[in-house]
Formats: structure tokens, C-alpha cells, sequence
């Protein structure tokens, strides 16, 4: 795949960062170099999520939002791959936005995500909080799986890595 | 023994799922220490702590260390880097993704993302 590796390598601040603030949450942050109002409607705008939420930027095959509480929303990307559908919960343009989702085991899992402004950039805070530490763990794991092209390569990129790294930082 | 039958990151996530279990691990972090230096900033009996540090070396987090009259314990951190590497493959499928939604942010048309604002020219 083409693009900018070395902005995905750990530690780089541009990149995401994953931890497990809870038994039963993800939180993943992400730092963007544009206003909340845009990372927002980014996010919102079925014209707009159209174009970015397939990583391989093809647009997506089907996309509808209704953007309200208790309006369902579902990106469907092209050549069979897992659509990401849901319902609303709360809507605050730009600063917040809550949304439900039907995890693998039929529990449901709670998206929020925060948009904070730092100067003209915006710091977003994906909460993922799921119904049990089982329920997360499957999260994670599946995700894994979904995903495993990337996790080899992430192997190979680990193990690259200097051993006497402390796991932790 | 039945909890031997879960697989080594079930029993990661399960010994790093109590607050005084990674207390002690981040204690341990410093150096070793005995049970009666863990039991200090906890306020917790040895039975107690014995038992955390029970769930913490069946999960292969805390070993014994040689000295036999103290018993130190010293932290293990190859399970640690197994969590490490699982959650960077969460981690990854996520930044593809946000990776994919920083281009776009820099050449998303101007218009819809401010609302009541004139579009200007670049």
C-alpha cells in the first residue's frame, strides 16, 4: 500500500494511540491537522465519510446518515468487506458525538467520540465501551483477525524493534 | 487448575483487571521488592497481597527472585509485550483508516465544513 508508513510507526504523535483506560473500554486518540467543525461534519456528512472511511479510499458503496438521536447510520464499503451501521445517541456539532453499535456476541458496544480543539488542530477521542471485559476482548480480537495482513506486518515491524524497549512506554 | 485452560492474553487481561494488581506491577516497575515492601503502599495484609501476587506469577507477570531468605519479586515483562503487540494491531487497522481521513481533511471543500461562512479562495 502507498502512503506515508513512517506517520503510522508507535510513538509518532501524529499516529493513533491505543490504551485500555477501563475493563470494558478502548480509547483510541488521534491528533488532526484541521478544525473540530471539519473533523465533525468529517465525520457526520454522508458525502464526506463517502470518501475517507474505507482505508483504501475507494468510496464507499453505500453510505446513509440520519443524523439525529435514535438515526441509524451505515457505511457499507465495496467488495463484500464489513459494514460499520449503528444508531445516534447524542449529537453536539463539533464537540461530541455518541453513537450505539451491535458487537459480534449481539451485545451492544458505545462509541463516543470527543473533538478538542488544540490551537487549529483537533485532538479526537474514540471511547469504544463495551457491555463486558469479554465483550471488549472480542473487540480487540477480532479486529486482529479482520486484519490480518496488517497484523503480520505489524510482526515483522515489532520485532525490528530494539528487545530492550520496556513494553509500557 | 481450571483457569490454566485460558489462553496467556486472557490471563494477562485477567491479572491487569484489578487496580491493586497493576499497582504492584508498577511498583515492581522500579525494582524488586519483597511482600513486606509491596504491602507498605497499599495498606493491604500480606495474605492479601500474596494472593495478587499469586494471580500475577500464574499470569507469568511476576517471578521469584533468587535471594531465598527475602523472596523479592521482580517483573516479567514478555506478557506485557504480548498485549503490546495485540493492541498494535488494533491499533493499525484504526490508523489506516484515520490515516485515510487526514488526506481527505486536506482537501475536504471548504464549504461544508463551515457552516454560514463563505467559501474563500485558496
Amino acid at each position: 500500500m502507498p502512503g506515508d508508513r513512517a506517520s503510522r510507526l508507535p510513538g509518532d504523535d501524529r499516529g493513533a494511540r491505543v490504551t485500555l483506560p477501563s475493563e470494558c473500554e478502548i480509547l483510541i486518540v488521534r491528533r488532526f491537522a484541521a478544525p473540530r467543525a471539519a473533523v465533525f461534519d468529517a465525520w457526520t456528512s454522508p458525502e464526506h465519510v463517502t470518501h475517507w472511511w474505507d482505508p483504501s479510499r475507494e468510496p464507499l458503496a453505500a453510505c446513509d446518515i440520519d443524523l439525529r438521536p435514535n438515526g441509524r447510520f451505515r457505511f457499507v464499503p465495496g467488495g463484500g468487506k464489513p459494514a460499520f451501521t449503528g444508531v445516534y445517541r447524542e449529537i453536539v456539532r463539533p464537540e461530541r458525538l455518541v453513537f450505539s453499535t451491535v458487537v459480534a456476541s449481539g451485545a451492544e458496544t458505545v462509541g463516543t467520540l470527543r473533538f478538542d480543539a488544540d490551537g487549529r488542530h483537533t485532538i479526537l477521542r474514540l471511547t469504544m465501551t463495551c457491555a463486558s471485559q469479554s465483550d471488549r476482548d472480542a473487540l480487540l480480537e477480532m479486529r486482529v483477525d479482520a486484519g490480518t495482513v496488517r497484523t503480520l506486518e505489524n510482526l515483522g515491524e515489532y520485532l525490528e524493534r530494539p528487545a530492550s524497549r520496556p513494553a509500557s512506554s | 487448575m481450571a483457569m490454566n485452560e485460558l489462553d496467556p492474553l486472557s490471563l494477562t487481561f485477567q491479572a491487569l483487571a484489578d487496580p491493586t494488581r497493576r499497582g504492584i506491577l508498577a511498583r515492581l516497575a522500579s525494582g524488586d521488592a519483597d511482600v513486606s515492601e509491596l504491602m507498605k503502599p497499599f495498606a493491604l495484609s500480606q495474605p492479601t497481597i500474596s494472593k495478587h501476587l499469586k494471580v500475577l506469577e500464574r499470569a507469568g507477570l511476576v517471578a521469584r527472585g533468587r535471594d531465598a531468605q527475602r523472596r523479592p519479586r521482580t517483573l516479567v515483562t514478555a506478557p506485557l509485550e504480548d498485549v503490546d503487540r495485540w493492541l498494535e494491531a488494533y491499533r493499525r487497522a484504526w490508523e489506516a483508516r484515520f490515516a485515510s481521513l487526514d488526506d481527505y481533511l486536506a482537501r475536504m471543500p471548504k464549504k461544508k465544513a463551515v457552516k454560514g461562512r463563505a467559501r474563500r479562495s485558496r
